[in-house]
């Protein structure tokens, strides 16, 4: 973090804005009821707090007590925290306190503004979060008083050295536009089915434009920046990993690069994830680390399956070379699932990620749109060197060939295809290869067969025509 | 005049307290009332040079009051926290100089007292 940084005490937020908030300065923070303001102001604290700074938190709408329970979650000691309670009492309730004779502006303003200063200037926090600073506009008695009143409130505790993060409760009624233009940044939590988060406003600093998700966990808030493929990139040889099965080497001229995309696409139990498990096994045996992301299957269906074809998944797992991850699809959303192959490839070196299956991951992607996503995470594994192998199923077991159902063959290097046959009443498999951009490749299918010696893959079928249907028919016999 | 002496008459003491605070702050002498017992005592008793009579929360006998202090010649404003006509009316009639609605503007407010100091 360089020397005018601070964390927000969310390592995705600071991602987000390209090393933390720039000190000094003010902040607001807007979202509606329950979008996690004031969680995102107490990491903020709890940073600052971790840094041995002073810190103060305050609070004009919930109460200390209120708050205990919040920070007690988040692991928080509630002494290191300095807070001024400017929330209204129990007693403002009753008679004796309720008044009507002046404006809470005439009233209210004078003494909060006096304890405010009192405390800051008593304390000299290096970071104050104040929660929410709309309450200030009823001690207003109109919006160019608000505006001003504001505007030098900022510019005394940034004078004293704060650096300043502020809520606002924005609606329809009460819009906080004028807030966004008084601070140097502007955050914005969203919850629209799913959370999210946004800056919009950063002087001095660039920052990852649109919406990155969040998650509100039991120990507070977690960013999950969206992938941008471009910034990260990894140095490695563009070479051949092989499958270790001579037949289907032979159909790709040496197997799959480095750092390309692989469609594997085929009807549902044809043999798809089972043979992107081979190139895993094979890449075992090299010392490398493979991942995959179950989608659909569970952890222990895809184990047997793999002992059950001499895949030996479970010794690979024990040796640190393949890492099976159930995935929920309903708990995930892209950011976030990208955030989990980041951490896999960064920090575990995977060399090989399959996704099984596309449809699966559609799931997560929801509302957004699949193909940007796909397109975003595969570009970022590219970029890292990594063989990316998406899964595909077809609905359609047999008749007219398509590569893929969803329009995504585009993002592929490489399109490998398995398909059902019927030939004279039996139902057989074939493999073949529609595309690859780093190399030449067999033109020609070949059978493919799996059973309890792994995968076998025959001569290629030259008397065959019609494959494509799935029904052919022997040229000479 | 050495610090005049302004009748405060309010039901709610918190806003009674208010006032008083700020006609202190303004320099001038403040008696409280906050019934038509401790109102009458000091129209009674007391050398008043005004009256600010809020008549929020009283019934219709806090006009008997403010009619002994038209007959002292002490004048008076009522404070409310709405405007209607019937309540111009009675507030007339009974011999305010003028009605100020709640929450009041300080600005106001000071430039009606010394107007009637």
């Amino acid at each position: 973090m360089s020397k005018n940084r601070i964390s927000t005490g969310i390592s995705g937020l600071d991602e987000v804005l390209c090393g933390g908030l720039i000190s000094g300065r003010s902040y607001l923070v807007r979202g509606g009821a329950g979008t996690g303001k004031t969680t995102l102001g107490l990491h903020f604290l709890a940073a600052g707090i971790a840094n041995q700074e002073s810190v103060l938190f305050i609070t004009l709408g919930e109460s200390v007590i209120q708050l205990h329970s919040t920070i007690e979650t988040l692991g928080l000691d509630m002494q290191a925290i300095n807070f001024l309670d400017l929330s209204p009492t129990s007693e403002f309730f009753a008679q004796i306190q309720t008044y009507d004779i002046f404006s809470p502006a005439e009233v209210e303003r004078e003494p909060t503004t006096q304890k405010i200063i009192q405390e800051v200037e008593n304390l000299k926090p290096q970071r104050i979060f104040i929660d929410a600073m709309t309450q200030f506009r009823y001690f207003s008695s109109d919006t160019f008083q608000f505006r001003k009143q504001v505007l030098s409130f900022l510019r005394f505790l940034l004078e004293q050295g704060a650096t300043v993060l502020f809520t606002s409760e924005a609606s329809n009624e009460a819009p906080d536009e004028d807030l966004q233009f008084m601070s140097d940044g502007v955050i914005t939590l969203n919850f629209d089915g799913q959370r999210t988060i946004k800056v919009s406003k950063f002087r001095g600093s660039d920052f990852q434009v649109g919406n990155h998700s969040v998650k509100l966990t039991g120990s507070g808030m977690v960013v999950f920046p969206k992938l941008i493929p471009q910034i990260s990139k990894r140095e490695f040889v563009k070479e051949s990993i092989p499958s270790g099965i001579p037949e289907i080497d032979e159909l790709l001229h040496g197997g799959l690069e480095r750092g390309t995309i692989t469609i594997i696409t085929g009807p549902s139990g044809v043999g798809k994830s089972t043979l992107g498990m081979q190139f895993m096994k094979e890449a075992a045996g090299r010392g490398e680390r493979s991942i995959v992301y179950c989608f659909e299957e569970s952890y222990k269906t895809i184990l047997n399956r793999c002992e059950g074809v001499s895949i030996p998944a479970k010794a690979m797992i024990e040796h640190g070379k393949l890492s099976l991850v159930q995935i929920e699809p309903l708990h995930y959303t892209p950011d976030e699932f990208a955030s989990l192959v980041r951490q896999e490839v960064e920090q575990q070196s995977a060399t090989i990620v399959m996704i099984d299956s596309i449809s699966g991951y559609r799931l997560s992607v929801q509302k957004d749109n699949l193909i940007h996503n796909l397109h975003a995470l595969s570009k970022y594994l590219q970029n890292m060197g990594v063989a990316v192998l998406l899964i595909n199923e077809m609905e359609t077991i047999t008749g007219d060939f398509r590569p893929t159902d969803i329009g995504i063959s585009y993002i592929a290097d490489n399109i490998i295809f398995l398909r059902y046959l019927e030939i004279e009443g039996e139902l057989r498999r074939a493999i073949g290869v529609l595309k690859k951009r780093m190399s030449d490749f067999e033109k020609t299918l070949r059978e493919f067969e799996v059973s309890r010696y792994g995968i076998k893959v025959g001569k290629p079928l030259t008397l065959l025509r019609g494959i494509l249907k799935g029904v052919p028919e022997w040229t000479t016999r | 005049m050495d610090n005049p002496l302004i009748l405060a008459v309010d039901c709610n003491a918190r806003n009674l307290e208010l006032l008083a605070e700020f006609l202190h702050r303004e320099g001038y002498e403040v008696y409280r009332a906050n019934s038509i017992e401790q109102f009458v005592h000091a129209v009674e008793n007391l050398a008043v040079n005004l009256a600010l009579v809020d008549i929020s929360g009283f019934d219709r006998n806090i006009w008997e009051s403010c009619i002994q202090l038209r007959h002292k010649n002490i004048p008076f404003l009522v404070l409310s926290s709405k405007q209607t006509q019937l309540l111009q009316q009675e507030s007339v009639v009974h011999g305010a100089r003028g009605v100020l609605i709640k929450p009041l503007v300080i600005k106001n407010l000071l430039v009606m007292i010394e107007g009637l100091l």
